[in-house]
């Protein structure tokens, strides 16, 4: 495998298409809620609060199953709701993160790739069945596909600093995104659950912080 | 540790830092603060029913209500609408020929909670009031400002 080596001018080229699509998609957000016109008035208050529950119980299991979207109603409540919503988001990531991890380290490797299987979630499914044979250090090293073997040696042995940032990671979602990410954690057996409740609140912290005490506006 | 019991502390771990997540991030907002004065339950007001109509400040959404005044007790029949918050004491001093008048309205099926100020100039009324709901994950409040006139009560008995 050969490095490549970024230059100066690509690397900023590089960020500035970055913030660019930041800053495209939170104008686009807030178009959106705009046009939602989500407001919370005494006669509807009722309906809303059952439309955050109904949302945030369909966010934990869907961020908790490989390859499903789910982050995208926690944005979705963000842009509806504002920094006021943030903790709940917070909170309901963590569950999501543990119930995957969870289901990893306690289901067995049949039982799980058979239920994914009858829900019709082909690729979780084989995310699973991919993992069944292998090692634990070879499962902890399908977290960071396609990197190289130093980055793989020293992932492991810091195994908590890679979950995070493979929970963290733009474009997660080929690896199954958090909820595959933290199943296949639980499969390779070698993550304890407390140091991994940890990591995890730590891990998914940055969003809904910024959210909260920098004032970020959708 | 049989898996059951690993199972059940994860959870207990989850869901105790979750309560204790929220129960730190969730601000309160307190409720509109009512000047402080010789508030007394004089019932000063019983008999009048008010057409009010108001803007919740907050989305400039326009409210029409009737608040009607009986026994010592108040009920706005908006709010009835809303959440089943019956009739409540109020309280009134006056001040210059003003009366003012508070009261607070409790939901007792949801955790709403109606702060009412209003100063009554003859058969005209100015309010200010909150309506806060403290949920478990967030408090959200929507401040109004209505003003209106004393009309003939149809409701009578409420």
């Amino acid at each position: 495998m050969t490095s490549q080596r970024m230059t100066l001018p690509a690397l900023i080229l590089k960020l500035s298409i970055l913030i660019g699509f930041i800053l495209l998609a939170t104008w686009g957000v807030h178009m959106i809620r705009d046009g939602l016109d989500l407001q919370i008035r005494p006669d509807n208050e009722q309906q809303v609060h059952k439309a955050i529950m109904i949302g945030a119980v369909a966010y934990v299991g869907l961020l908790a199953i490989p390859f499903v979207p789910g982050a995208e109603i926690g944005i979705a409540l963000l842009a509806g709701f504002g920094p006021a919503i943030a903790p709940l988001i917070y909170v309901c990531t963590i569950a999501a993160m543990m119930l995957a991890f969870m289901i990893g380290r306690f289901l067995p490797t049949s039982a799980l790739e058979r239920f994914l299987r009858v829900m019709r979630l082909r690729r979780a499914a084989d995310l699973v069945a991919r993992a069944a044979p292998l090692s634990k250090d070879e499962r902890v090293a399908m977290l960071l596909q396609g990197q190289s073997k130093p980055v793989l040696h020293l992932a492991l042995r810091y195994r908590y600093v890679a979950m995070a940032v493979a929970v963290n990671m733009p474009g997660n979602s080929v690896i199954g995104g958090g909820g595959g990410i933290m199943i296949i954690a639980g499969l390779s057996g070698i993550f304890t659950p407390i140091s991994t409740f940890l990591t995890v609140i730590l891990a998914v912290s940055p969003v809904p912080l910024a959210v909260i005490f920098l004032g970020l506006q959708f | 540790m049989p898996q059951v019991f690993q199972v059940a502390a994860i959870a207990a771990a989850t869901l105790g830092t979750g309560a204790a997540t929220l129960s730190v991030m969730n601000e309160d907002i307190p409720d509109l603060v009512v000047p402080d004065g010789n508030w007394v339950a004089t019932g000063a007001l019983d008999g009048v029913t008010f057409r009010i109509y108001g803007e919740d400040l907050s989305s400039g959404a326009e409210l029409e209500d009737d608040i009607i005044f009986r026994d010592g007790t108040f009920l706005s029949t908006d709010c009835e609408n809303s959440c089943n918050f019956g009739w409540s004491d109020y309280q009134t001093m006056e001040i210059d020929g003003v009366i003012h008048f508070t009261s607070t309205a409790i939901c007792p099926d949801a955790p709403h909670t109606v702060v009412w100020y209003g100063r009554v100039t003859d058969d005209d009324v100015e309010i200010d009031l909150t309506w806060t709901t403290r949920r478990w994950y967030w408090t959200n409040q929507i401040p109004i400002r209505s003003t209106g006139a004393a009309i003939q009560s149809e409701v009578g008995s409420g």
